[in-house]
């Protein structure tokens, strides 16, 4: 288990939240914003942003937890067309609300991020593809972009240089797949969202085939801070590998839900039950999912377990997207699990056919257990339907998602599978009926 | 004739310039389409695919993939209730329930008999602090309760008119949690 080097300073994504009216130019420069923008397009080189940012230790926060300058660094320096900065804000993992929060409260956080990220890379014009739900976050950023543009950061000479920038927004239409790189820059050239073949890499041929970084919602949003603060400063805070904080959503049966900046480090305890108050009076925590719900289930037992990204990889989780589910003793795992596979299956893009045909598989076996019509051969679907989806074996990871669901909730809660499935008993809806 | 207004196809013709390669007009397109049936017909697809220079089916084909792209008509207000897990958990199939009821509705997708509102369950809205929530008229519904959606539902049949709406600014959880719901055990 990693080191808990406990907080060494203040929030950074939410330093200036408590701020009436962030959401405005003037106010968000008031406390410092564009200073970070304004110092990179007048005082840096491309090549000193990345080290900064390298520095800090920063890695993505879409869920992949890859390092953001690597990244970036990978873009080919000598390309002689455009080259894109493609902002995922296609918020959909089940559990995670946490980039909608980021967005609402400070737009101009994103954009000023997205600037330097294309500065980085050698970029003019960064996309920020934002899921067709979010009419508010849309509506804040258009009127972000627009005094950004007035006041003349965006455009021909931001901030006086003769660096040209422009971020451009894109709305989704409705699509789970869309958080999947090559399948939001699919349908950001207007086709039905469906995951490409790798390599090439977005780094290589992106959007429009040219070279692409596709970067999260707060992962950009964390970049003016490293830039204003130095990228060793946000080192200090996590652990030794998982660098800086980050957000969480907690969701489910807390007493306060709610996004939570967290420094890296802290176990699920104080998140779950110092920041969201825990469970409701009389209540135990049964299962959680660490990470949205495409991460494997941790039971209740576990809530000591550090929220350090390595730690979660070594017990075969992950930190994901930051959205923590919570799941009381009054709830039922077989239920919860069909209902998400329900999820991942209707959100298969039908391209590859574990995917297309397992959660199908998964979707049906679930709902014959869940009426009584269960028997040793539907467990045996489960688990052999489960491994046919992990492993290399689909596209993307929207199928390995939906393995680990049936395989992590098997491992953890057998005995409700096997009420369900051989003895038609849920003992937790019997609970309930007889409390 | 065209089922599009002529200023809606003007519109859509001046789309593909804003893009680094014109296709990327297709879903801008549809949306201003769809804006103005309420939804997407066989001729309306084929028009926005006229004035884009695409094959008809092609972009059929990008409208069947999105689930905000409607081929059926939806009411003029429409309930996009998430139930997935973290609305489940509190209490959102109840939520499902009472909508049906309040708008005299058996479906998903089935329309009111005055033709102002319909539902369909939807899939994680990113916003589980808030849960169970609903998507509506462009914005975002939080704590659900029956007692909300009956007020949604009768300011929507009579309207009067109101301010804009300011919201999300800023906004912190409030501590104290909403009342806990369950479905109810039947029998």
């Amino acid at each position: 288990m990693a080191e808990q080097r406990g907080t060494v300073g203040g929030p950074v994504l939410t330093e200036w939240f408590a701020t009436k009216d962030l959401h405005k130019l003037d106010v968000y420069e008031s406390l410092g914003g564009y200073s970070a923008a304004r110092k990179v397009f007048k005082e840096m080189t491309a090549a000193q942003v990345i080290d900064e940012v390298k520095g800090s230790g920063l890695r993505g926060r879409g869920g992949a937890d890859f390092p953001t300058a690597t990244k970036w660094s990978f873009v080919p320096k000598d390309h002689p067309g455009p080259k894109y900065i493609v902002v995922n804000a296609d918020e959909s993992e089940p559990g995670s609300a946490k980039d909608r929060y980021l967005m609402e409260n400070s737009p101009h956080m994103l954009v000023e991020g997205a600037m330097i990220a294309s500065f980085a890379i050698g970029g003019h014009q960064a996309w920020i593809y934002i899921r067709g739900e979010y009419d508010l976050p849309y509506e804040m950023l258009r009127d972000a972009i627009a005094e950004a543009h007035a006041k003349g950061y965006l455009g021909e000479h931001p901030f006086g240089t003769d660096y040209p920038m422009d971020v451009r927004l894109y709305r989704g239409h409705g699509a789970y797949i869309c958080g999947e790189e090559t399948a939001l820059l699919e349908s950001l050239e207007g086709k039905r969202a469906q995951p490409r073949s790798r390599p090439p890499f977005p780094a290589v041929k992106g959007a429009w085939g040219m070279p692409t970084a596709v970067n999260n919602v707060e992962t950009l949003s964390t970049v003016p801070w490293i830039i204003r603060h130095g990228g060793a400063e946000y080192a200090k805070r996590g652990t030794e590998k998982a660098k800086g904080t980050r957000m969480v959503t907690v969701s489910g049966d807390v007493q306060k839900p709610g996004n939570y900046e967290i420094e890296i480090g802290v176990t699920y305890r104080h998140v779950i039950e110092e920041l969201a108050g825990g469970p409701y009076p009389g209540r135990t925590i049964k299962v959680f999912w660490p990470g949205g719900s495409s991460a494997k289930v941790l039971p209740g037992s576990m809530l000591d377990t550090s929220t350090d990204l390595d730690g979660l990889k070594a017990l075969g989780t992950m930190g994901g997207s930051g959205g923590i589910i919570v799941m009381d003793d009054s709830h039922c795992v077989v239920k919860a699990a069909a209902r998400l596979l329900r999820f991942y299956a209707f959100e298969s893009c039908g391209k590859c056919t574990p995917c297309r045909v397992g959660g199908n598989w998964a979707v049906r076996t679930y709902e014959r257990i869940l009426a009584g019509e269960g028997s040793q051969i539907e467990l045996g679907i489960l688990e052999r339907v489960s491994d046919g989806l992990q492993n290399g074996r689909c596209l993307c990871g929207l199928g390995d998602a939906a393995g680990w669901v049936i395989e992590s909730t098997m491992r953890h809660f057998h005995d409700e599978y096997e009420e369900h499935s051989l003895h038609n008993v849920c003992s937790v809806e019997a609970a309930l009926v007889n409390a | 004739m065209s089922t599009l207004s002529e200023h809606v196809l003007e519109e859509i013709r001046e789309l593909p310039a804003k893009y680094p390669q014109p296709r990327s007009a297709v879903m801008p397109a549809l949306d201003l389409a769809q804006e103005e049936a309420g939804y997407l017909t066989a001729e309306a697809m084929s028009e926005v695919a006229a004035a884009l220079k695409l094959d008809p089916g092609y972009v059929e084909g990008v409208a069947t993939f999105y689930t905000l792209f409607h081929l059926q008509p939806i009411g003029k207000h429409r309930f996009y209730v998430c139930t997935n897990l973290s609305c489940t958990l509190r209490g959102a199939n109840d939520i499902v329930e009472h909508v049906k009821g309040a708008i005299g509705v058996h479906e998903a997708g089935e329309l009111s008999k005055d033709g102002l509102f319909s539902y369909e369950e939807v899939e994680c809205l990113g916003a589980c602090e808030y849960a169970p929530v609903m998507r509506l008229d462009h914005r975002y519904e939080k704590d659900l309760t029956n007692q909300k959606i009956d007020s949604l539902i009768a300011q929507r049949r009579n309207p009067i008119p109101s301010p804009p709406r300011g919201e999300g600014q800023g906004e912190g959880r409030k501590p104290a949690a909403p009342p806990r719901r369950r479905t109810k055990k039947s029998g």
